[in-house]
């Protein structure tokens, strides 16, 4: 087996007094290590739910996750930080950066929660922003960079410490179309270069077009799943 | 390291909010620091005024004579008593006295006093009573008939320098009266009122003839070449003299409501400053909440990318610590500069009179290495002991609730 994700029957009921709604409901399917994947839907179909339980940001009523061949129901939240941090990237609407810190502090931060040597740090973050065309801006603060070149950080701080899986949830939708284009075209190269695996969720028709996979929820529930 | 950088950095995201909230803080720790300083200036004023008026810092009696004052009770091996002292390496002075009541008499009006007679050489250099004369002058030896008494004493009896009183007093092992007469050789103004109005100093030579003791005394009055020494019990000064059949006291056993009275002033210090403290914490978990709440997203993403929940809980603390940090390097300036300028001018309290000590000098700030390291150390830990709160709050919260927004 090559998966990085198996979800088998995901369900999330989120309860206001009385009233129980599913927002995800008996979800299965299984991601493979490669894809180019997106979960795409209306809003309130359960897309970003969806992603937080995968990666542990949020608990699930029922079902299971395996992630990098680990479950990740039983474990503790610093555990599962530490998962987090070391198998899974995030790419955010927003882009999410620490404005405080600079670009290239923002890209070694999770190789700093990782213990990693400063020398090496500095060699993966010098070639990851060579690699996301952003050479040259390393001391630059997150509110002296455009939407699109935060994204790109953002992509290089999620990629720059290997994991299995980035998780992008709406990356575009804050960017013009041509920075969402350029910018989903170089995470594409990343994908089909480095063999990274991206899961997406969206309602981008970009990032669908794009997506070697298109998993379609309705209601929570898995309304298609369709391999081009 | 990158916590730490990041706790600083955060801090100066909103600028007006953390100086102000610095300023507000570093405030009530240089009201702690310049409260800490005056209650020692307070302190010191009333010790070196109520030993050094008269008292002296420490004193000998027979034992029981303090409470009864029966002229017959005097000093036991006198001459015993006196070499202890004079050989003591810790004893700047002493002095001996005879201590009475009587009745002064003038030709208007007659009152009782508490007669004091003393040795003018050694007085000297035990009591300030000879600088208090603010008219004539005080006594020029152990004997003789000159008699100096207090400013409203002076006014009650309607006399002036020169002029003719008569003291009244019960002899000693007899009981007979005996009656002298004096002239008011001096007016002094001790700033007390019990001082002032009923207190009169004669020589003690004719004194111990007017009143049948012989050579005895019955009080010595002492120095201690450091004050500090005369409250440590432990000097064998103390055993020494109780050898001799005295009884031996400082300061602080003779004016117990004095020491009471700094003993409750340190309670009041140490209270006020909780109190403060108390009102800083509420102001700083309202700070942190508030920087808390602004940059919940952003946790909820700090957690999300691996960031642990116990390093959020200590980015926050560090971020208290470096609010605490800054608010006492604001304090400690502030309150070094409300020192230096209250250094040079005093404060006036002079004429306010506590536990019949009166306040004769100008009150200066006592500044000491503490003020400046407990103090702000104190705060800075305090602060981080209240963001403990906010930080297991931020810490306990899930990545997805947080990145909700949701408080």
């Amino acid at each position: 087996m090559n998966s990085v994700i198996e979800l088998q029957k995901m369900n999330k009921i989120y309860k206001t007094g009385e009233i129980e709604v599913h927002a995800v409901n008996d979800v299965s399917f299984t991601i493979e290590r490669g894809e180019f994947t997106a979960i795409a839907g209306p809003s309130g179909s359960g897309k970003t739910t969806l992603l937080n339980m995968m990666s542990g940001l949020e608990s699930s009523t029922s079902g299971s996750v395996i992630l990098a061949g680990q479950s990740i129901a039983k474990m503790s939240a610093s555990d599962l930080s530490d998962f987090r941090r070391d198998h899974i990237g995030f790419i955010f609407q927003s882009y999410n950066l620490i404005p405080v810190l600079s670009v290239q502090e923002n890209i070694e931060y999770i190789m700093l929660l990782q213990g990693i040597p400063k020398e090496e740090r500095r060699q993966r973050v010098s070639k990851i922003l060579s690699e996301v065309g952003l050479s040259g801006v390393e001391k630059r603060f997150p509110p002296q960079l455009s939407g699109g070149q935060q994204q790109r950080v953002a992509v290089a701080r999620a990629i720059v410490s290997h994991p299995d899986i980035i998780l992008a949830d709406e990356p575009t939708a804050n960017l013009d179309s041509k920075s969402g284009s350029d910018l989903l075209d170089m995470m594409k190269e990343l994908n089909t270069n480095r063999g990274v695996t991206f899961l997406f969720s969206t309602h981008d028709s970009m990032i669908m077009e794009r997506a070697t996979r298109l998993i379609t929820l309705h209601d929570g529930a898995v309304a298609s799943d369709v391999t081009k | 390291m990158i916590f730490l950088r990041l706790a600083w950095r955060n801090l100066f995201r909103n600028k007006r909010r953390t100086i102000l909230a610095s300023l507000a803080i570093g405030l009530g720790l240089s009201a702690v620091i310049f409260t800490d300083a005056l209650m020692g200036g307070i302190t010191n004023n009333f010790i070196s005024t109520a030993t050094g008026s008269w008292m002296g810092e420490g004193q000998v009696h027979s034992v029981g004579f303090r409470n009864t004052q029966e002229i017959e009770n005097i000093i036991k091996n006198r001459e015993k008593a006196e070499k202890i002292l004079h050989n003591d390496p810790h004893i700047k002075s002493s002095a001996p006295r005879v201590i009475s009541t009587g009745m002064i008499t003038s030709p208007t009006e007659v009152q009782s006093v508490l007669l004091a007679a003393v040795d003018p050489q050694q007085e000297r250099t035990v009591s300030r009573i000879a600088n208090a004369v603010k008219e004539g002058e005080f006594l020029s030896s152990a004997e003789g008939r000159e008699i100096l008494i207090g400013v409203k004493l002076a006014t009650v009896l309607e006399v002036e320098i020169g002029d003719k009183v008569v003291l009244t007093a019960a002899q000693a092992f007899n009981g007979e009266l005996a009656q002298e007469m004096f002239r008011i050789k001096g007016i002094f103004d001790m700033g007390s009122r019990d001082m002032n109005g009923s207190f009169a100093l004669i020589p003690l030579k004719t004194a111990q003839k007017m009143l049948n003791l012989k050579d005895g005394i019955h009080e010595i009055a002492f120095q201690f070449k450091d004050i500090k020494q005369s409250t440590d019990t432990t000097l064998p000064l103390w055993k020494e003299l109780k050898a001799t059949g005295n009884e031996p006291l400082n300061w602080g056993e003779l004016m117990t409501e004095l020491s009471t009275m700094l003993e409750m002033t340190d309670f009041a210090l140490g209270l006020s400053s909780l109190i403060l403290f108390i009102i800083v914490s509420a102001g700083i978990v309202n700070t942190l909440f508030m920087s808390l709440y602004e940059r919940m997203f952003e946790f909820g993403v700090l957690k999300a990318i691996g960031t642990r929940p116990f390093q959020l809980g200590k980015l926050i603390v560090l971020e208290a610590a470096s609010l605490g940090a800054i608010s006492s390097l604001f304090g400690m300036l502030i309150a070094a500069g409300i020192l230096l300028l209250t250094s040079y001018t005093g404060i006036d309290y002079r004429g306010t009179e506590f536990v019949s000590v009166a306040i004769t000098d100008l009150l200066y700030p006592v500044v000491q290495i503490h003020q400046f390291i407990i103090y702000p150390l104190g705060m800075i830990f305090f602060i981080m002991v209240v963001g403990i709160y906010p930080a297991w709050y931020a810490a306990r919260i899930t990545p997805a609730t947080a990145m909700r927004k949701k408080l």
